[in-house]
């Protein structure tokens, strides 16, 4: 589908540059770089302290969604965290003011969706919506209307996928969540096998079902007009001691304008899983490993760090779960692609995460924490790695000039 | 009996009838079918902190099939693959007791019927601001549970401090 849609854009591309009207291009004939275009495809992003004022490394962007066809009936939502390692716009029903048509499938019964995150879970139904980020809109997205009250009874087989229900601001953590990750849907097979994922939800009840691709949780991205290829985000570097309001950019598509051209940065496919290979402090390359705004922290295992522990006046907190060395560590880290290319020279920094957290910043370069020997992954590099990085991430079957999707580039 | 389940019987028959002497294959074979028939909803079943139990043969066997069973050193593990594309993992101890379990893959499995009595343990950890969502720990009591990964790819397990066999190793139980 997104080969599709790639597809289309380059026939879109190939009329602009034959046409005299198309916006920005200065008719001096055709360029050897990307065709311009007059689409805004540059969205504000910033990592502060969320809507709980409690947020650590958490990377929000502000949303407008419409009801399908509308152009009044919108609303503009931010805290909206962006995440490469998910698939999907999904909203809190309760910040909603709009109301937006919930998807029903070919049975006339209602679609919701079970979304499973490490944590626990979010319910709610899957609406449509027309999505507007900077200057992008995409039409009729299926999008999860988290915690609506239209659908207001979660069905024994999505809680019982466990962890927390996240049905609220309060236990989501954000006002909602924009998963730009390199895969166009958040499920691989659910057109044929079921997941506890989706749900057909009649007056009786909400069952687990299968569902064609067209019905499912898109990355929004896939369904832009133009520049619907990947994201690139763009950071600042951040001080090793932490930063509060670190602002940057998310770009909409990749070699599709001047501002998302792609140059001779580093290359690295994932596979199926959206993983790769990391190596650090010259270890042994860990499989199931990844590069991902949603993680808070840089996470991996290393019994030889001191980890942190929980103050007397909390004995429960999880800072357990963090490294707390004395001094600061410098680790050098090796990231190899799927396709084999590895990074050259890059580090890391494992801070004291006591002594940073008490700063009450919002940015971390060097909060590290803790993967448990045998857990099933290697190496989370969460949304540290792109602090100072302009990174790319591009949609599966994705064709760039950097290479073909799905990749991370930096 | 449902379509899965007719499926495994005639697994069974086709795994035991070239080889009828071997009684010993057999009850491995029916043990492994309870074992399936515990990550199915509503039926009594192995779970954590539980024993491998008896074989039930009117069980509802949906979306399971056995991949395979191991005998380690100290303990025995048991892998169920689920039709989701998801792997469980029990970790039964020479007691008997699943002394641990663990998943991987797209989706989780049913967890209520996995965790048994320490589901709400999952079920209950407060948002702070170390949380995020590719990470869990919790250490309650006896229980260990550990979770890690992000959507399309999640994996976990929990296991009962108390009940592992001296000598195996935590690096091992995934």
């Amino acid at each position: 589908m997104v080969s599709v849609r790639a597809l289309k854009t380059g026939w879109c591309v190939l009329l602009c540059l034959s046409a005299v009207a198309c916006g920005g291009g200065g008719g001096s004939g055709v360029s050897s770089g990307p065709p311009p275009t007059s689409t805004n495809n540059t969205a504000s992003v910033i990592v502060d302290e969320g809507p709980l004022n409690q947020s650590v490394n958490t990377l929000f962007t502000t949303v407008t969604v419409c009801v399908p066809g509308s152009t009044t009936n919108c609303q503009t939502i931010d805290h909206i965290q962006v995440d490469t390692g998910s698939y999907g716009l999904r909203i809190l029903a309760s910040v909603l003011t709009v109301t937006l048509p919930v998807e029903t499938l070919a049975s006339g019964n209602s679609l919701a969706e079970c979304t499973q995150f490490v944590d626990g879970f979010s319910w709610g139904p899957i609406v449509t919506a027309d999505i507007q980020i900077a200057g992008e809109t995409a039409h009729s997205v299926p999008v999860e209307s988290i915690g609506d009250s239209r659908l207001p009874n979660i069905p024994a087989g999505c809680s019982s996928t466990g962890g927390t229900e996240e049905d609220t601001v309060s236990t989501f953590g954000a006002n909602g969540i924009l998963g730009v990750g390199p895969f166009e849907l958040d499920c691989g097979d659910c057109d044929t096998v079921t997941h506890g994922l989706y749900f057909a939800c009649a007056s009786s009840g909400c069952t687990d079902t299968t569902v064609p691709d067209n019905q499912q949780m898109p990355n929004p991205v896939t369904h832009f007009a133009a520049d619907n290829n990947g994201v690139i985000v763009v950071l600042p570097s951040v001080a090793a001691g932490g930063a509060s309001d670190v602002m940057g950019s998310l770009i909409f598509g990749i070699d599709t304008q001047t501002d998302n051209a792609s140059g001779t940065e580093t290359v690295l496919t994932v596979d199926d899983n959206a993983e790769l290979e990391i190596a650090f402090n010259n270890g042994q390359p860990l499989a199931s490993s990844f590069l991902d705004s949603g993680s808070n922290g840089i996470y991996f295992s290393d019994p030889s760090i001191v980890t942190c522990t929980a103050p007397p006046s909390d004995p429960t907190s999880q800072i357990v779960n963090f490294y707390c060395p004395s001094n600061t560590l410098t680790l050098p880290v090796t990231i190899q692609g799927m396709n084999g290319t590895m990074t050259d020279n890059l580090t890391f920094g494992v801070g004291n995460a006591i002594t940073m957290l008490d700063t009450n910043f919002d940015a971390y370069p060097q909060l590290a924490g803790i993967i448990p020997p045998g857990s099933g992954v290697g190496f989370d590099y969460g949304l540290a790695f792109f602090y100072g990085k302009r990174v790319a991430v591009a949609v599966q079957g994705a064709v760039t000039t950097a290479g073909t999707g799905p990749y991370f580039a930096f | 009996m449902n379509q899965t389940m007719q499926r495994l019987s005639n697994s069974l028959q086709r795994t035991t009838m070239p080889i009828p002497r071997s009684n010993d294959f057999k009850l491995a074979a029916l043990a492994l079918a309870a074992l399936v028939a515990a990550l199915v909803p509503h039926v009594a079943s192995a779970t954590l902190g539980q024993p491998e139990i008896t074989v039930q043969t009117d069980v509802e066997l949906a979306h399971a099939a056995i991949k395979y069973s191991e005998d380690r050193t100290g303990y025995r593990v048991h892998e169920i693959q689920l039709s989701s594309g998801t792997a469980v993992r029990e970790f039964v101890a020479p007691n008997g007791t699943v002394f641990a379990v663990a998943w991987q893959g797209p989706t989780r499995p049913d967890l209520r019927q996995l965790l048994g009595q320490y589901f709400d343990a999952f079920a209950s950890v407060p948002r702070t601001k170390f949380t995020d969502r590719r990470h869990v720990q919790i250490q309650q009591g006896d229980l260990v549970l550990q979770s890690s990964g992000h959507m399309r790819a999640l994996t976990g397990r929990a296991y009962l401090r108390s009940a592992i066999p001296s000598g195996v190793n935590l690096g091992d139980l995934h």
